[in-house]
């Protein structure tokens, strides 16, 4: 054991250890090469025994010169001689004690150390005796807490970089790597199977010692983390503690990630049956508008050659045709926010005359009131057509024949807004709260009348032009009434 | 054949050619069109189009979005890899698909089907009148602030990328093909709503306000966009003066 011991060691003493007090990352080297017991033993015996033997060889010498024959003196001197031993006795004890507590002092001194958290702190004791033991136990501690500290550092770092978004192979190749180097093993791996189909591994005594721990989270198994550690390394029960508590951080991290990636992926699928959607509804789109487009033009080439309101019929059939297929488009795209609305500058009142003119229902009566002061909405021209013609042909049909009128005009807060209304029995309670569901159509009316997507959609285009659709309160005596609200501007030259 | 009809890019009438899959289409588009003058060509599909564009250019292309083997995108893009000839696409996606956005970055317009065709005609006719003062395809930098990149619809104010309008964005192509100089209402007017006949003066003062609100740091104190009153609107480029606070930014 005296291999520990570190330079010259033999006379230290106090002031020696005041100084390295002063200088922690000095070693403490306290403590003469004779063991502690031998020197409480001639400590004991010096501070006992000698002042007793200079007594008694006073005593002689006093007895020899000046004979049997008592002096008065001889008491006096006697006396002089007690007080003399025992002064010398003090001062032996004295130095005893100070050089028996020196390395104590040193212990106590290195603990407190510890205790403030400077874990580098070690006492260099000589010798192999009781004080150099507790130096030595003391040393051993620090430096298992230092260790332990550290791989708790390193394995915090290793938890707090590790990402969902990393995958599940990265993340399991830098665990292994973190835990190689936290816990300074020779080598490390996790595997992400059964930890019970990886063998335990044999501890042979001068070979690499394994370790071993499984990536556990709520009572599953993961996966286990194997290793081994030089044969001379300490591995101690706070270590293996340590270990787990590293791999059931790490199992957390994995679990983290492998979620994630499942959510990727599924995000990823729906992302791209999202186009699939999107791609499909195009081409039954252009499949149905395709033909369309034909009936229509032929039609109107054939009634510009021969007039004949039978081609017109043809013509707005198709036209109210296409209309319903953009309508069932536009549901999907509202759904899915592919549609994005524009918002350019444009009249109201030209665009609902001309989409009542398209509609081609001559025979019943049509006011246009046009209130605006010249406002003009910020609207998309395309979609407020779409709405537009809802409302009118929902005025057409349930308004059974009675006059369609229209008013745009100014709300209170700058908004320009446009009211349709019909002379049919209105909306009865029963429909006004869910009116602008999807697929609802009123309770009087036939099936097959309308694709009943109509006011949901029309709402939902208001509402995406900033704008909105709200079904009017009832007023006796009129008709349903639907006002559309849009941002307004006023018509001044800026 | 010579016709009173629209003036293509060397006089005579102009020529078109029409992309579509559907015969049907296609013989009455181009029946259509050849009774308004036009001089027609008809492919059924992208590489009949390419075949074609060999052996001479047309004034403008009509291309159908969706056509079997080469869509109408990937049509549009080919040739104006080539040539920056205008295209219309012809389509049955409307103005709110996310589609729509792709298209007129290679098309100057496009309509929807089934189409009206006088909206067609007057649409072509817009394309083919623009032709004149047509803005390259590159940014244009007005100043420290603001960069126009009008073949993408895009302004960047600031550092920051703001999405114009098709309005708003033709409206720009007028002013800066005049940068400095006033351009009357009237013409503004033309430009930006060739098809709709209900369209007014204040359709031009309105947008202006709304396009100072996207481009001009300070919309009240405009800087870029000015107003000559009564008459027009010019745009220019910010003066060295203003600058000076900021010497770091070359203007």
């Amino acid at each position: 054991m005296s291999d520990r011991t570190i330079g010259p060691n033999a006379d230290i003493g106090e002031d020696t250890l005041g100084e390295s007090v002063d200088a922690p990352p000095e070693p403490e080297r306290v403590g003469p090469p004779i063991s502690f017991r031998t020197r409480l033993t001639l400590g004991l015996m010096a501070a006992a025994i000698l002042p007793l033997a200079g007594f008694g060889i006073l005593l002689l010498v006093a007895s020899t010169v000046m004979g049997p024959a008592a002096d008065p003196t001889t008491g006096r001197l006697l006396l002089f001689a007690i007080i003399v031993a025992g002064l010398v006795g003090i001062l032996i004890a004295y130095l005893l004690a100070a050089d028996l507590t020196g390395p104590l002092r040193a212990i106590a001194a290195a603990v407190d150390r510890v205790s403030a958290g400077d874990l580098s702190a070690r006492i260099y004791v000589s010798g192999d005796d009781e004080v150099a033991r507790l130096a030595e136990s003391h040393n051993r501690l620090s430096g298992d807490l230092e260790r332990r500290n550290r791989e708790l550092g390193r394995i915090l770092a290793a938890i707090e970089t590790a990402s969902p978004r990393d995958g599940v192979d990265w993340l399991v190749g830098r665990a292994a790597a973190h835990a190689k180097a936290a816990f300074e093993m020779i080598d490390a791996k996790i595997q992400l199977v059964n930890p019970r189909t990886v063998p335990v591994e044999e501890d042979v005594p001068g070979d690499p010692r394994p370790v071993r721990a499984e990536l556990r989270i709520a009572g599953e198994e993961l996966g286990v983390l194997t290793g081994h550690l030089p044969a001379t390394r300490a591995w101690e029960r706070g270590d293996q503690d340590l270990l787990e508590l590293f791999a059931s951080e790490i199992a957390v991290a994995i679990r983290n990630a492998q979620l994630f990636a499942v959510v990727e992926a599924q995000n990823a699928q729906l992302l791209e049956l999202d186009a699939v959607k999107d791609d499909f509804l195009r081409g039954v789109s252009h499949n149905l508008q395709t033909p369309l487009t034909s009936i229509r033009a032929y039609a109107e080439q054939l009634a510009r050659d021969r007039p004949d309101h039978r081609l017109g019929i043809i013509g707005e059939q198709a036209d109210r045709l296409s209309r319903i297929v953009r309508q069932l488009l536009t549901v999907t795209r509202l759904e899915s926010g592919a549609l994005k609305p524009r918002g350019e500058v444009l009249s109201v009142a030209p665009r609902v005359k001309r989409a009542w003119e398209a509609l081609g229902a001559g025979a019943v009566s049509f006011t246009l009131d046009d209130q605006s002061n010249g406002w003009l909405a910020i609207a998309d021209a395309d979609q407020l057509d779409q709405v537009l013609w809802a409302l009118l042909d929902n005025a057409l049909q349930y308004g059974g024949g009675t006059p369609v009128a229209c008013e745009v005009g100014l709300a209170s807060d700058g908004r320009v807004r446009l009211t349709i209304r019909d002379g049919g029995p209105g909306v009865n309670d029963a429909d006004r709260g869910r009116l602008f569901g999807r697929f609802v159509r009123g309770t009087h009316q036939e099936a097959g009348e309308g694709s009943g997507l109509g006011l949901y959609v029309s709402r939902e285009l208001c509402r995406a032009m900033n704008g909105d659709l709200v079904l009017d309160p009832p007023m006796p005596g009129r008709g349903a009434g639907f006002s559309v609200y849009l941002p307004g501007e006023p018509p001044d030259e800026s | 054949m010579l016709t009173g009809g629209p003036a293509g890019a060397f006089g005579g009438a102009a020529r078109i050619l029409i992309v579509d899959d559907d015969p049907n289409l296609l013989v009455l588009l181009a029946d259509q069109l050849r009774a308004d003058g036009f001089e027609t060509a008809t492919a059924r599909d992208g590489e009949e189009a390419l075949r074609r564009l060999r052996s001479g250019w047309p004034d403008l292309l009509i291309i159908d979005m969706m056509m079997p083997r080469m869509d109408g995108l990937t049509l549009a893009r080919e040739i104006k890899g080539r040539a920056d000839l205008p295209i219309i696409v012809l389509s049955a996606i409307d103005a709110g698909d996310s589609k729509a956005d792709l298209l007129e970055e290679v098309a100057e317009d496009y309509v929807t089907k089934p189409y009206h065709y006088p909206e067609l005609r007057a649409r072509i006719n817009r394309v083919l009148r623009r032709l004149g003062d047509k803005v390259p395809r590159k940014s244009l930098r007005l100043g420290p602030t603001l960069t126009l990149d009008l073949h993408r619809r895009e302004a960047t104010v600031g550092g920051q990328a703001v999405q114009l309008s098709p309005t708003e964005s033709r409206l720009l192509y007028a002013l800066a093909a005049n940068l400095g100089q006033t351009v009357t209402t009237e013409t503004l007017l033309a430009r930006g709503w060739a098809e709709t006949e209900d369209a007014d003066p204040s359709y031009v003062w309105v947008t202006m306000r709304r396009l100072r609100q996207k481009v001009e740091a300070d919309p009240n104190h405009p800087v870029h966009l000015l107003t000559a009153r009564g008459i027009g609107y010019r745009l220019v480029a910010e003066q060295r003066p203003a600058d000076a606070d900021a010497p770091a930014a070359d203007g």
